[in-house]
């Protein structure tokens, strides 16, 4: 029989109806009598941690991913036009710690209505996922929210040159695969 | 008395008659041979298959206990995995160890298999023509060659060549003999009210008597309860291959189908000491109302096919009812320490059968007819049985469950008084000081070193 925890003498009368009918036995197989029947009928309801069935079908159903997630890095456009919101400033290339940003610009007269302004203007944007540690400093260091680290993390593919993400990956995002339920 | 008991010894079907053009006083071939072949055939394939779901089942159960989904990748919620996993063990490959006592090694798991299957010819699975062999020793039978099993776990260990299937099959064997002791008396006071050995015969006087032995051996239920878990080696008493502190125990070198025969023995084993309590305790294929007896006037299926397939359905979900406790226990309760499964077999379960007994010995002797030299005469004489009546019920279930409880439990306490009283931190702590004391005074009777190198 189980251990006594006080010895005989101590013993209350409780403690020692407790101790005749096993009731620390029985608590417990309630708790996981209690368990199975509401996986049988409770309905699962993803993130919520109180639920019968915590397991979340990953490849079936989308990954509970956390909101401060840092993920898969994209250049944002602006919404009204199109164009790329990054100015070619290099700060994330110069906040990167492993050096894993690479900023390609020209200097180019911009017409802007009336006037023409000479411009630093973006052409190339490579970004090596392989040496990226994700510790979101580029994307802080970014004056106009171009840059950023987005919660989509499916980031493998098949040789290492598919780390090196160009400008058109950066915007339009990589086709992930999607698998079918 | 005599139809019935002709009835009871001839009970294939008519068809099976057809087949062999027999008639009704020669009836060798069907009888003997065609029929049991055809029983033999679909409860072997009843009883493997129900075996590979048993795992899908123990898996889903524990899954569901500890808030997860288990197997789902195979068919739909994973139901075709026992499938999977059948085939995935014939093609594995056969390893035998290179210092393997090759023939034992081989046999072993065989003596086991067979240990487990050959049981299953006594089982009364239904009414009438349900059972393959009734056999009028089946419950002797039943626990002579279970124990059988235990030699297939000795031999395992001992042919592996490896310490640690030798180690797992000591515990094991050491276990499982332990506490087939406290199994078997735990029976013996339902026989006394059955007064056969037969296991339909054992159903027939629990209907004849109108209660399931439980009511009137709650305590033996217990016990054959532990004892079952105990020699099936299933947690809480699941130390020979505890898979979280151990290496697999006696199957350690065993791969692929070898493997898998050891895991079908334990399993056909659960389903067999489940069987054994239906039968004992729980009546069997009986259910009031349904099947065997009435309940408030509503009879039993009074089509015989019709009632033995009810009968079957019965049996198979009493079955199915202890063993999901098996496995709530399992997944519910941490595993026993070696010498506290070895004082629970020894010093609680054997006292508490033997106790058991002596008691029911003098509750059914106080009970006997006047004529018999009872003293309260319950028990009435029916068909040459003598039965428990109307009172006698009463009597027999108040004196088990408020008499018989109270005075084991007492008696147990009384034993067992003194068994905590070592307590090894104290143990140490005590040897520690005592050390301590005496190193004190060997520094003190000693002139100090430091003393004398400054001289």
């Amino acid at each position: 029989m189980p251990a006594a925890t006080t010895p005989a003498a101590k013993r209350t009368i409780g403690q020692l109806i407790k101790r005749l009918l096993l009731l620390d036995l029985f608590k417990g197989l309630m708790v996981t009598f209690k368990y199975n029947a509401r996986a049988l009928y409770e309905p699962r309801d993803g993130g919520n941690p109180n639920q019968a069935i915590y397991t979340e079908q990953y490849p079936l159903e989308p990954a509970r991913v956390s909101e401060r997630f840092r993920g898969a890095p994209r250049l944002n456009l602006d919404p009204e036009n199109g164009n790329t919101l990054c100015i070619a400033c290099d700060l994330c290339a110069l906040a990167c710690p492993v050096d894993c940003i690479e900023v390609g610009s020209i200097r180019r007269e911009v017409r802007e209505g009336e006037k023409v302004n000479k411009k630093k203007v973006l052409t190339t944007f490579i970004f090596d996922t392989s040496r990226c540690m994700f510790c979101n400093l580029c994307s802080e260091a970014c004056p106009t929210d171009c840059l950023e680290l987005t919660q989509s993390f499916e980031l493998a593919v098949y040789h290492r040159a598919g780390f090196r993400w160009d400008r058109e990956m950066l915007e339009k995002g990589i086709n992930y695969v999607r698998y079918a339920k | 008395m005599l139809a019935t008991l002709i009835s009871l010894l001839f009970v294939a079907p008519n068809w099976v008659r057809s087949i062999t053009n027999e008639k009704q006083p020669n009836v060798f071939w069907s009888e003997y041979v065609v029929w049991p072949l055809i029983q033999i055939v679909v409860v072997l394939f009843i009883v493997l298959t129900l075996v590979a779901y048993l795992v899908y089942l123990e898996r889903k159960v524990s899954a569901f206990m500890q808030a997860r989904l288990g197997p789902m990748r195979v068919g739909p919620w994973g139901l075709l995995q026992p499938l999977a996993d059948g085939l995935k063990l014939l093609l594995k490959e056969d390893i035998v160890p290179l210092k393997a006592d090759r023939a034992v090694f081989i046999i072993a798991p065989i003596v086991s298999v067979v240990a487990a299957l050959v049981v299953l010819a006594v089982i009364p699975w239904g009414a009438t023509w349900a059972t393959i062999a009734n056999v009028n020793i089946g419950l002797l039978f039943i626990l002579a060659v279970s124990s059988v099993g235990v030699l297939g776990l000795v031999l395992a260990g001992w042919g592996s060549n490896s310490k640690y299937s030798l180690l797992g099959a000591l515990r094991s064997s050491a276990q499982m003999v332990s506490y087939e002791i406290g199994m078997g008396l735990s029976i013996i006071g339902a026989l006394m009210f059955a007064k056969t050995l037969s296991m339909s015969g054992i159903i027939e006087s629990q209907r004849i008597s109108g209660v399931w032995y439980v009511f009137f051996q709650p305590l033996g239920f217990l016990i054959y309860a532990v004892s079952a878990l105990g020699e099936t080696n299933r947690a809480p008493f699941d130390l020979p291959e505890a898979e979280s502190e151990l290496v697999a125990g006696y199957h350690t070198e065993y791969s692929g189908f070898r493997w898998a025969l050891f895991f079908m023995a334990e399993y056909s084993a659960m389903i067999v000491t489940s069987a054994v309590a239906v039968t004992v305790f729980l009546g069997g294929w009986m259910l009031p109302g349904l099947t065997g007896t009435s309940l408030f006037g509503i009879g039993p299926i009074s089509d015989p096919t019709i009632h033995t397939f009810a009968s079957i359905i019965v049996f198979g979900a009493k079955i199915m009812a202890l063993i999901y406790a098996y496995m709530w226990f399992r997944w519910t309760w941490p595993r026993y320490r070696y010498d506290q499964l070895m004082e629970l077999g020894w010093k609680w379960m054997i006292p508490a059968g033997l106790a058991n007994i002596v008691l029911t010995g003098i509750w059914y002797v106080l009970a006997l007819p006047k004529s018999q030299g009872g003293v309260f005469g319950f028990l009435r004489d029916e068909k040459g049985q003598l039965v428990p009546k109307g009172a006698g019920i009463l009597y027999f279930i108040i004196t088990a469950f408020i008499v018989t409880i109270p005075i084991v439990w007492g008696l147990l306490v009384t034993i067992n008084r003194r068994s905590r009283d070592f307590n090894l931190t104290e143990q140490r702590q005590l040897q520690s000081q005592l050390r301590r004391e005496r190193l004190e005074k060997m520094l003190q009777e000693q002139p100090k070193p430091a003393e004398s190198v400054g001289q």
